[in-house]
C-alpha cells in the first residue's frame, strides 16, 4: 500500500528543500525526495578527498532572499555566512583590487582613472537605488500577458507606478540595465579595461552570452541586492560550504515536521486523469500525494519523469524549445599551501575575496568567441576563490582548497566533439595553465585536483545540459516567459503538479525564492479550494 | 530677418522630406534645409562612372509604408515601384543557391529537394512572422506614450495597441513578447529547424536582422530588427526587395517634389551650423554655416539624435544631463558601401539572371554572420564578409549603357573605427575582399569591372552626416526601442528643448526606409502648431 501525503517534493536542491519547509511550516504532511546521498543538489559540500572538503559546484551566495532566512530561522538551523572581501584581478604587471571598503576602492580606481574614480561613486549610488526598486520583482509572481486578469496584474501597479515616480534618470537606467550588455553600459561610465571587464563578468556567470550581448547588464544590479546580515553588495561563502545553506534549510523543514529522504531516486511522476497522483521510485516503491512539487527543471520534469505523449503536444515541443545550453565548468583544487600571484607576491588579505581572471573585455569575448563556435575557451574567465582563508575547517590544518568556476564550457561540443574523460583532463589541464600564468608556483601546490565539466554537472546534479540556473537567463526565458509562456505562475497544464526550481520566475543563484513563491501559491489554491469548496479542496488539506 | 517659417526642417533625407511634405499639406509653410548639392540622403543616386547610376546606400526601398505613398501622391510625382517575383538568391559554396520567392508556398516547394525540413515548415513560419510584423505595423504607426505623465491620449493609443495586441490572440500575444527580445539565430532556428541541414536556408533568411547593425546573430534583439524589417509590409520571412524606378534617389526626387507641390521650398548647399535658441532656451530657428539665420516656430531636425545633441544644440542650453546622454546613444557603424560597374551581366553558380532580380545575400549560416560582427568587435574589416548584393539594372536597365549592369552591394562589418590601420588604405582592401568574395559564387566577376566606388562608415559620417556611419541613426538594440528611442523622455517627436521636434531614423519607429518617423513626427508637430 503506498504511503500518502499532502505533498511530495522531487529534488533536494535548495528550492525544493525551501519548499518542503514552507509547506511544513502551514502544517502540511510533506516528503522531499532526493535522488543523491547528499542535499543541496547544486548547493553540496562533499569531502572530495580525505580531509578536503568543497561546495562541489555553486561557490558563493549573496542572493539568498532575507524573508527566507529569517521565516525559516536559518541561522538557528546553523546557517552562518562568512563574508568575501573584495575582487582582485590579476594582470601582467599589475592588478586590480577593490574591496568593500568604498573609500579604499575609489582610491584603487584612481590609480588607474581619476575619471573613473569619480564615476564609480555616482555609479555605486545609483546601482544601489536600483537594486532597491528592483527587488520587489524577485518576490513577484509573474502575470500572464496573454490574459488580462486584474489580479494577476495588481501586483505589478504598485510597481509600475514606484517607475512612473522615479526621476527621468532613473528610468533610463532602468530601461538601459533590462535590455543592454554589460560593457554597453559599463561604458558610459567608465574606461579602464580590467574594471569594465571585471564588472561585467558578474552578467555573464552561468550563461551562455558574452560581456558585449544584449541582456547582460541586468546581472550587474544582482552584485547591489546580494544582501548580507542587511549589508548591500557583500558576496559571502557559507560556513562549511554552500552545503552549509542545504543543511541549514532541510534542518529547518525537518524540524518544521517535513520527511526528508535521500538516496530516493525519482523514476516517475504519476498521473492519473491529467492530475498528478504521487511518484514512484526507482525501487518500484510508489508515494501518493495531493500535489507534486517539481524542483527539478522543466526538461527533467516533462520530459523524463512523466511520458511527454500524454502532454497537450505544443506545451511538450514548448518545454522542448527552452534553452538550456550550460556553459561553465568547474575545477577544485586541493593545495598543501597558498600559492602566489606573480603581480603581487606574498600572501595577504587580497587573496581573501575573488581573484577574477578577467583582463580585458576583449579576454572575456574572446573566451565567449570559443564556446559559440564549439571549444572550451582556450583562455576562460575564472572566478576563484580560496575558501580556507575565510573557513580553514574546509582542510586539513595548514592546507587549502582553491575554488574556480570557470567560463566557458559549452555542453554541446562542435566536430562531433564529446565530453569524455580525455576532453575532461584537457579542460582541466588548460584551467591549470591559465591559472599558472598568473600564479606561476600553483603545480607545486596542488595535491589534489578534480575537474568538472558542464557534462559532469548533468550527470551527477540532474542539471540539464549542467544549466547550474535551470535554464538560460535569456531574455525571452525570463518573468512571464519562465519557463513557458502562459505557464509562469508556478502551476503547470497537469493538474495538482507545480514547479518549484530555478526553471520558474525568478531563477538561478543560490536564492531560494522560487520554492517559497512557489509553495505559497500552492497553499494559496489549497486555500481558494477549500473555500469554493471544489474537489480541489482536499489538494493539500 | 529672412522670412519666418512655421518649420525648418533640418536634412532633405527621406525623413526630413515625408515630415516637410506632411506639414506643409497640413498647410504649414516649411523650410527643408540640406548641405548636399541634393536631397535623398542615404536615398541619393551616386553617379558611379559615366552613364552608370548606383544607389547611394539603400538599395531597395519595399519598406516605404503605404500610407505615406498614397499621402503623398508619390505615384503622381513619378514614383515608380518595381517588385521582382524574387526576393532573396542566397548562393551557396557548392555551386548550389537557395532563392526565396514572393509566394511562400513556392518557394517552399523549390527549398524541398535539398532542404526537406526547412521546406514543411517555411509556410507556418511565414505566416508567423507576418502575424508578428503586423503587430509591430501598429506600434511603429503609435506616437510612444510618455510614461511620466500619460495623457488621454496615450491612453488611447494603449488602448489601440491593446486591442491589436489582444487580436494576436493570447498565444500570439505571449508569443509577441517572447519572439521581440530573441536572438535572430533562436529565431529562425524555431521556425526553420535545428538541424545543421537547414542552417543554410536559416543564414539567409537572418540576415536581414543584423544589416545595418553591429550586432551578430546570436545578438539578444535581433529578432526584434528582423520583424521591424517586415512590419508594413509585403516582406514575411523573405523580406521585400522592392526597387524605385531610377534608382533609390528617384524616391527622394518624388518626395520633394510631393513636398513642393504642397507648398515647401527646399533649399539644397545649405548647411545648418547650430540651432538657435532665445534666453527661455526654446528654439527659433536656425543658422547656416554661411551665417544667415533663419527663423522659425519649430526646428525638425532629421539628423541623427546624437549630433543633433551633441553639435547642433548648444550645451548650456541642453544641460549636462542631456549632453551626457547625447554623447552616450549608441552609434556602432559597421556597414560599407561597394558600388561595381560592370561590362556585362555576372553568372552566378546555380541561378538564371531572373533570380538575381532580388536581393542577393551572402550569408552562409548562423556562425557566418556571427563571425562577421565578431570582426566588429575587434575593430577588423571582416574577411569574410556578410553581403547583401543588388544588380539595380537587371529591373531597371536605364540605369547603365546598353549590356552594362550596376551592382550595388552592403557590406558587413566593415567597422567605424579600425583598430589597426587607416581608412585611406584600407579602403581598397575592403573592395578586394568583395570582388573575391563574391567570385566565389560568380567566376569572373573581377573581368567585368569597369568602376567602383567604396563608401566606408567614415564616408558615410562625412558625406550623409550620419555619426559613426550608422544609417539607422543609432543602433536598434532593445535599448533603444519605442518609448526609449532615442531616450526615453524624448521619444514623442519632441525632442530634447521646447521647439525642437526629432524627425528621423533616430526617432521611433526607427531606421529603414519606412517614412514612419518623418510621417509620425509630422503628426505631432501639426498638433502642437495648431495649439500655439
Amino acid at each position: 500500500m503506498a504511503q500518502t501525503y499532502d505533498a511530495v517534493v522531487v529534488g533536494g536542491g535548495h528550492n525544493g528543500l525551501v519548499a518542503a519547509a514552507y509547506l511544513a511550516k502551514a502544517g502540511k504532511n510533506v516528503v522531499v525526495l532526493e535522488r543523491r546521498h547528499v542535499l543541496g543538489g547544486a548547493a553540496v559540500t562533499e569531502e572530495i578527498f580525505p580531509g578536503y572538503r568543497f561546495s562541489v559546484y555553486s561557490y558563493v551566495v549573496s542572493l539568498l532572499r532575507p524573508e527566507i532566512i529569517r521565516e525559516l530561522q536559518l541561522p538557528k538551523h546553523g546557517l552562518e555566512i562568512l563574508p568575501l572581501d573584495g575582487t582582485i584581478t590579476p594582470l601582467d604587471e599589475d592588478y586590480l583590487w577593490r574591496v568593500n571598503d568604498h573609500g579604499k576602492t575609489v582610491r584603487e580606481i584612481r590609480r588607474w582613472s581619476k575619471r573613473d574614480a569619480e564615476a564609480y561613486e555616482e555609479y555605486s549610488q545609483l546601482m544601489a537605488q536600483m537594486a532597491r526598486f528592483i527587488k520587489p520583482i524577485l518576490s513577484a509572481v509573474p502575470p500572464d500577458p496573454g490574459k488580462i486578469n486584474l489580479f494577476e496584474w495588481l501586483p505589478l501597479v504598485g510597481l509600475a507606478k514606484e517607475f512612473k515616480d522615479l526621476p527621468r534618470r532613473h528610468q533610463q537606467t532602468f530601461i538601459e540595465l533590462m535590455t543592454m550588455s554589460a560593457v554597453d553600459f559599463l561604458d558610459q561610465w567608465f574606461e579602464t579595461d580590467p574594471l569594465k571587464a571585471t564588472m561585467s563578468a558578474s552578467g555573464i556567470i552561468g550563461t551562455f552570452q558574452g560581456p558585449r550581448s544584449p541582456g547582460t547588464a541586468y546581472v550587474l544590479l544582482h552584485h547591489y541586492m546580494g544582501e548580507i546580515d542587511g549589508a548591500f553588495r557583500a558576496w559571502g561563502i557559507p560556513k562549511g560550504g554552500t552545503g552549509g545553506i542545504s543543511n541549514a534549510i532541510g534542518s529547518a523543514a525537518r524540524a518544521l515536521g517535513a520527511e526528508i529522504r535521500t538516496e530516493a531516486p525519482v523514476a516517475s511522476i504519476d498521473t492519473k486523469n491529467g492530475r498528478a497522483t504521487g511518484v514512484t521510485l526507482e525501487n518500484g516503491e510508489q508515494i501518493r500525494a495531493d500535489v507534486v512539487l517539481s524542483s527539478v527543471d522543466s526538461h527533467m520534469t516533462f520530459l523524463k519523469l512523466m511520458d511527454p505523449g500524454a502532454l497537450d503536444p505544443t506545451f511538450a515541443d514548448e518545454v522542448r524549445r527552452y534553452k538550456y545550453r550550460g556553459s561553465s565548468g568547474k575545477v577544485n583544487l586541493a593545495l598543501d599551501g597558498l600559492p602566489e600571484l606573480a603581480c603581487k607576491p606574498g600572501v595577504g588579505e587580497w587573496l581573501r575575496g575573488a581573484v577574477s581572471f578577467s583582463p580585458s573585455v576583449d579576454y572575456m569575448e574572446r573566451a565567449y568567441d570559443d564556446a559559440k563556435y564549439g571549444r572550451f575557451s582556450q583562455r576562460p574567465y575564472i572566478d576563484m576563490i580560496f575558501p580556507t582563508l575565510v573557513d580553514p575547517s574546509m582542510a586539513p590544518p595548514g592546507k587549502h582548497i582553491m575554488s574556480c568556476f570557470v567560463q566557458y564550457a559549452p555542453y554541446h561540443l562542435a566536430d562531433g566533439q564529446v565530453w569524455d574523460d580525455d576532453m575532461r583532463t584537457a579542460f582541466g589541464e588548460n584551467v591549470i595553465d591559465t591559472l599558472e600564468e598568473r600564479f606561476p608556483d600553483i603545480r607545486k601546490r596542488i595535491v589534489h585536483k578534480m575537474f568538472i565539466t558542464p557534462k559532469d554537472i548533468e550527470d551527477v546534479t540532474g542539471l540539464t545540459e549542467g544549466n547550474i540556473f535551470q535554464g538560460e537567463l535569456s531574455l525571452e526565458q525570463l518573468f512571464f516567459n519562465r519557463p513557458v509562456p502562459g505557464w509562469a505562475r508556478y502551476e503547470t497544464p497537469v493538474k495538482d503538479l507545480w514547479l518549484c526550481g530555478a526553471a520558474t520566475h525568478p531563477g538561478g543563484g543560490i536564492m531560494g525564492a522560487s520554492g517559497r513563491i512557489a509553495a505559497l501559491e500552492v497553499l494559496k489554491a489549497n486555500k481558494a479550494g477549500m473555500r469554493n469548496g471544489s474537489k480541489r479542496s482536499k489538494a493539500v488539506a | 530677418m529672412a522670412t519666418r517659417y512655421d518649420a525648418i526642417v533640418v536634412g532633405g533625407g527621406h525623413n526630413g522630406l515625408v515630415a516637410a511634405a506632411y506639414l506643409a499639406k497640413g498647410r504649414r509653410k516649411v523650410l527643408v534645409v540640406e548641405r548636399a548639392d541634393r536631397v535623398g540622403g542615404i536615398l541619393a543616386n551616386v553617379e558611379l562612372a559615366e552613364g552608370f547610376t548606383a544607389p547611394g546606400v539603400a538599395h531597395t526601398v519595399g519598406r516605404l509604408r503605404r500610407s505615406v505613398i498614397a499621402d503623398l501622391k508619390l505615384e503622381q510625382q513619378g514614383l515608380e515601384l518595381l517588385t521582382p517575383e524574387v526576393r532573396v538568391f542566397a548562393p551557396q559554396p557548392d555551386g548550389s543557391g537557395i532563392t526565396f520567392w514572393a509566394d511562400a508556398a513556392k518557394t517552399a516547394d523549390r527549398l524541398r529537394s535539398a532542404f526537406p525540413k526547412a521546406a514543411d515548415r517555411y509556410v507556418a513560419f511565414d505566416k508567423r512572422v507576418r502575424a508578428l510584423a503586423s503587430f509591430l505595423a501598429h506600434v511603429n504607426a503609435a506616437t510612444p506614450p510618455d510614461v511620466q505623465t500619460p495623457s488621454i491620449a496615450d491612453a488611447i493609443t494603449g488602448l489601440k495597441l491593446g486591442k491589436a495586441f489582444k487580436g494576436l490572440g493570447a498565444k500570439a500575444g505571449r508569443e509577441a513578447t517572447r519572439a521581440l527580445p530573441m536572438a535572430v539565430a533562436d529565431f529562425i532556428r524555431e521556425g526553420v529547424g535545428e538541424e545543421p541541414e537547414s542552417d543554410p536556408v536559416a543564414g539567409a533568411l537572418a540576415a536581414r536582422a543584423v544589416l545595418y547593425t553591429a550586432m551578430g546573430s546570436w545578438a539578444a534583439g535581433s529578432a526584434a530588427v528582423l520583424l521591424n524589417d517586415s512590419a508594413g509590409n509585403d516582406g514575411g520571412i523573405a523580406g521585400q526587395s522592392t526597387f524605385a524606378k531610377g534608382g533609390s534617389g528617384a524616391l527622394a526626387d518624388a518626395l520633394a517634389r510631393s513636398a513642393t507641390v504642397f507648398g515647401a521650398e527646399i533649399r539644397t548647399g545649405a548647411e545648418v551650423a547650430s540651432i538657435s535658441t532665445d534666453a527661455g532656451g526654446r528654439a527659433t530657428g536656425v543658422v547656416l554655416a554661411s551665417g544667415e539665420e533663419i527663423s522659425a516656430h519649430a526646428v525638425v531636425t532629421a539628423c541623427d539624435p546624437k549630433q543633433t545633441l551633441t553639435r547642433l544644440i548648444d550645451p548650456v542650453v541642453l544641460g549636462p544631463e542631456l549632453v551626457w546622454r547625447g554623447g552616450n546613444i549608441r552609434t556602432p557603424g559597421a556597414t560599407a558601401k561597394v558600388d561595381l560597374a560592370l561590362a556585362g551581366m555576372p553568372k552566378f553558380n546555380g541561378a538564371d539572371p531572373d533570380q538575381l532580380q532580388g536581393r542577393i545575400v551572402i550569408s552562409l549560416g548562423i556562425d557566418y554572420l556571427e563571425k562577421a560582427a565578431d570582426a566588429w568587435k575587434y575593430g577588423r574589416i571582416c574577411e569574410d564578409p556578410m553581403l547583401e548584393v543588388t544588380i539595380p539594372t537587371l529591373n531597371d536597365p536605364g540605369l547603365a549603357p546598353d549590356g552594362h549592369h550596376v551592382m550595388s552591394v552592403l557590406f558587413q562589418s566593415a567597422p567605424y573605427d579600425l583598430r589597426d590601420g587607416d581608412w585611406e588604405i584600407e579602403e581598397d582592401r575592403l573592395a578586394e575582399i568583395t570582388v573575391k568574395t563574391l567570385e566565389r559564387y560568380a567566376p569572373g566577376l573581377g573581368e567585368l569591372v569597369v568602376a567602383r566606388r567604396v563608401r566606408t562608415p567614415r564616408d558615410l559620417e562625412r558625406e550623409v552626416g550620419l555619426t559613426g556611419g550608422h544609417v539607422y541613426h543609432g543602433e536598434p538594440g532593445l535599448d533603444d526601442f519605442f518609448a526609449w528611442r532615442p531616450l526615453l523622455g524624448h521619444a514623442r517627436y519632441r525632442f530634447a528643448i521646447p521647439g525642437v521636434f526629432l524627425a528621423g531614423s533616430g526617432a521611433h519607429p526607427g531606421g529603414g526606409v519606412t517614412g514612419g518617423p518623418g510621417a509620425n513626427a509630422a503628426r505631432e508637430i501639426l498638433s502642437d502648431l495648431k495649439r500655439s
